[in-house]
């Protein structure tokens, strides 16, 4: 309807003598004049611009840094809401996002693979778009969306079918779709793409229906394939339509034919590094979750993969969780990073694990640096051996059910949901502090057997979570790479699901299932700020400067998989009321009067 | 280019043009169909322009319609729309050279409206035709019947099509596409529908082509008149850039 009138412009008709028969129907179909255009300079210096946001993870090694220090410790008190957009429908679930900030828009994605254009000063919304889903999507856990990319005149976002569809920037017309995977044997995608030089890379999700991990990268502007890298040992990869060998050995780590379901799902996505020239990502859970029927270090599951971005070759890879039998996945961010050890620099790159440790690792080859702890208990193991640079494993592995119905059951810390789950954290170079957002609880596991379906949950598992302690769960621990200190840490009776930024200003952002949206000291996690958006924060924030101010903005809307899966947490979290917002903020007049 | 094209052509029409004609079949919302479509362009009522239909609308979710300007030479463009729809466009049609100016199809009716055809010629000038619909109502905001099955996803995007000769020497091209069509009106449910068509023959000469929009009906059934012979290739894309494609052999 919206439309309407555009659409019934007569334009095309008085058009039509001077350009052919067919002219006037073809310009109406190709209305894609590009007035602005992202370019991959503006990618890969995102990072350091602030005037935009044009990646997830502010820069393509998502280290959600800016140097923005108009909004700072002095001040940051006096943070009041600029406006608000609602997501609207009866679709209110879990807004896990990243906004995006171009050419005077915010490009917003939203649960049930929604999207949309606002102006960047009002708010008001310029187009919307919403894929139409089949009633079949198997999303494991919650119909979120964590984000777009932004390249040319497109935004490119993922969606619940496992589709990547481009959108033109200024109208919100597709002008590509292209399929990631079949949505009925259980691939989805909610992971935000990656540009890089041109392309755009993207994972697959579907861990828990047996599906096999994938990174694929395609030409940004046309959605074509350029190559595509499995996960999983003994699968071919692709480049240019032609075969690029098989991912591993074949059967080097995975017993018979159980690689051909064998799961190290991308579902995170991946971050790059400019000065390497690697695409890092990070794979989830082999499959299924029963770890008797797969003996073997079960390569490439919950690993970090260096990928060569033009030949999708794998360069390095790191497994941190081998036969993971407690689906701690592997899958989150690797973020790249500096660091000066004796004197020098060492180039790092960091990531906080499902299982419970900090690793840092050299980024160029891989090379274990350190694994620390930044959770409480980790029963699963009893540390890294420092000289193969694998972990020590404690005897706290679910029984083997064989024959029986079911296996001896454990109690496992950190539970399936993780030390730390899919919300990014932050790393401020001023401080030298990584921000990690970590969750203190526990789980009973017991494995069943299993044997794979399509399209059916391939677990061969049962799980329950239980909070470690009575007074929180979610802790923000501000880690030290170098030493793998915690230096400092703020405490939430939920669990923390949203993620972090940082900024020069001397500040860390993030949110609470409660509904709070905070910031706090970077130096010593004291509490500086919050607001309370209306329901709980699990969204990723992001700053920018704009007419000369400086703007924040979070989505909020509760959901993700803590309400699903979260066991006993349900009772610290079943008051929540839903949600679908984007809140904006800047300093209060007064304080830019002081400015 | 396009806009300061269609500027230039306005300029020079403008000063001639006169009020819309009076509307024979009485529509309240023909000024702003008039205004809609036809702003600065030249348009008559015409009975060359045939639009035939029920009267009455026993299924307002897919009133069969069959639109004929064969009458008229050198029709370029027939535009389809219902006054009173929520969505008043329907369809865009291009016959080529190598095509009757005639379409046949099925649209939604949301409730009793005029139904129009306009066919614009080599001239400029819109030739247009109608009639009035009966209908109950409801057809553009109740879920499509595939959102209710569950199914169409099993099938979505299967083009079933026969291309048979007629004794006036022309061909008749019957297609019918699996696609939900949802308008976007009922709740819940994102807009969702066949945008363009394109009929091509073996030379890959362009035969037509088709512009469609909310309101035509579930499942897209649709005839053409085709000249020319040898196999038909129809390419047609969605909304969200789904790409449908087959070839009809005679």
């Amino acid at each position: 309807m919206k439309d309407e009138h555009r659409r019934g412009n007569p334009q095309g008709a008085g058009a039509w003598r001077r350009f052919g028969r067919f002219a006037a129907l073809a310009a109406l179909i190709g209305s894609g004049a590009a007035t602005a255009a992202v370019t991959d300079k503006m990618i890969a210096d995102d990072a350091t611009t602030t005037d935009d946001v044009v990646t997830v993870g502010m820069g393509q090694g998502g280290q959600r840094y800016s140097p923005l220090t108009r909004i700072n410790t002095a001040n940051v008190g006096d943070l009041v809401p600029a406006w608000t957009f609602s997501f609207g429908d009866e679709k209110q679930r879990g807004q896990e996002t990243q906004p995006l900030v171009y050419n005077g828009k915010i490009f917003v994605t939203g649960s049930y693979s929604r999207i949309w254009a606002l102006d960047a000063r009002t708010g008001k919304r310029l187009w919307a778009y919403e894929q139409r889903l089949p009633d079949g999507i198997m999303p494991c856990c919650d119909v979120v969306n964590r984000g777009a990319a932004l390249y040319d005149d497109l935004v490119i976002f993922a969606t619940l079918d496992a589709k990547l569809v481009a959108l033109r920037q200024d109208t919100g017309k597709v002008a590509w779709s292209e399929t990631l995977g079949d949505y009925k044997a259980g691939y989805s995608n909610t992971a935000a793409p990656l540009i890089v030089d041109g392309k755009v890379i993207t994972g697959v999700s579907g861990g828990e229906f047996g599906i096999v991990g994938r990174v694929d990268a395609r030409d940004a502007k046309t959605g074509k394939l350029v190559w595509t890298r499995p996960t999983v040992e003994g699968h071919m990869g692709y480049l240019n339509g032609k075969e690029n060998g098989i991912t591993g050995k074949l059967n080097a780590s995975w017993p018979g034919d159980m690689w051909k379901y064998g799961g190290a799902a991308t579902w995170l996505g991946c971050t790059y590094g400019g000065d390497t020239r690697l695409i890092y990502c990070g794979t989830g859970n082999p499959a299924p979750w029963n770890s008797h029927l797969r003996p073997g270090d079960n390569l490439y599951s919950s690993s970090t993969l260096a990928i060569n971005a033009d030949t999708g070759k794998i360069v390095w890879s790191y497994q941190s969780t081998p036969n993971d039998g407690w689906d701690f996945d592997g899958v989150n961010e690797f973020i790249p990073f500096d660091f000066k050890r004796d004197g020098k620099t060492v180039k790092a790159g960091a990531k906080a694990d499902r299982n419970g440790f900090f690793y840092v690792l050299d980024r160029s080859n891989g090379k274990f640096i350190s694994a620390s702890p930044f959770v409480t208990r980790q029963t699963w193991t009893k540390g890294i051996d420092p000289k193969t640079a694998r972990p020590i494993e404690a005897d706290t592995r679910p029984g083997d059910p064989a024959a029986a119905e079911r296996g001896k059951q454990v109690f496992s810390a950190p539970s399936f949901l993780g030390g730390k789950n899919w919300m990014p954290m932050a790393y401020n170079a001023n401080t030298g502090l990584f921000y990690v957002p970590a969750n203190e609880w526990g789980m009973d596991i017991w494995n069943e057997p299993i044997t794979y379906k399509k399209g059916a949950a391939y677990l061969g598992a049962g799980f329950t979570i239980h909070p470690l302690y009575e007074d929180y769960i979610g802790a923000l621990r501000a880690m030290d790479p170098a030493t793998g200190k915690i230096v400092w840490e703020y405490k939430n009776p939920a669990p923390l699901w949203g993620g972090v930024m940082t900024t020069a200003g001397n500040l860390v952002f993030t949110g609470t299932p409660e509904g709070y949206f905070k910031a706090l000291d970077a130096r010593s996690g004291k509490e500086l700020w919050q607001f309370q958006t209306g329901s709980g924060v699990v969204g990723q924030p992001i700053t920018w400067e704009q007419d000369g101010e400086q703007y924040v903005a979070v989505a909020s809307g509760w959901g993700g998989a803590v309400p699903l899966w979260g066991g006993e947490v349900a009772k610290k979290i079943k008051d929540i009321s839903q949600g679908g917002m984007l809140w904006v903020f800047k300093l209060h007049r007064t304080q830019l009067a002081a400015q | 280019m396009l806009r300061l094209a269609w500027l230039f052509v306005a300029a020079w029409v403008v000063p001639a043009l006169a009020a819309p004609p009076d509307d024979p079949l009485r529509s309240p919302a023909w000024p702003y169909m008039a205004e809609r479509y036809f702003a600065g362009q030249t348009v008559r009522f015409d009975a060359a322009v045939r639009v035939l239909m029920p009267g009455a609308a026993e299924d307002p979710l897919a009133v069969p319609v069959y639109v004929d300007a064969g009458a008229l030479a050198d029709v370029r463009e027939i535009l389809v729309f219902a006054d009173l729809n929520p969505i008043t466009t329907i369809l865009r049609y291009e016959p080529g050279e190598l095509a009757r100016p005639s379409i046949g199809f099925r649209f939604k009716v949301q409730q009793a409206t005029p139904l129009r055809a306009a066919a614009r010629t080599g001239d400029g000038v819109w030739h247009l035709g109608g009639a009035w619909l009966n209908a109950g109502g409801g057809g553009c905001t109740t879920p499509s019947q595939a959102s209710g099955s569950g199914l169409w996803k099993d099938r979505f995007g299967e083009i079933d099509a026969r291309l048979w000769p007629r004794a006036d020497g022309l061909r008749r091209l019957r297609l019918q596409l699996i696609h939900p069509m949802d308008t976007g009106l009922a709740g819940g449910i994102p807009a969702f529908y066949l945008e363009t068509l394109a009929l091509q023959d073996s030379d890959g000469r362009t035969l037509a082509r088709l512009q469609t929009f909310e309101p035509v009906a579930e499942n897209p059934l649709l005839s053409f008149d085709l000249r020319g012979r040898g196999a038909v290739s129809i390419r047609g894309r969605d909304t969200q850039a789904n790409r449908f494609a087959g070839t009809v052999a005679p």
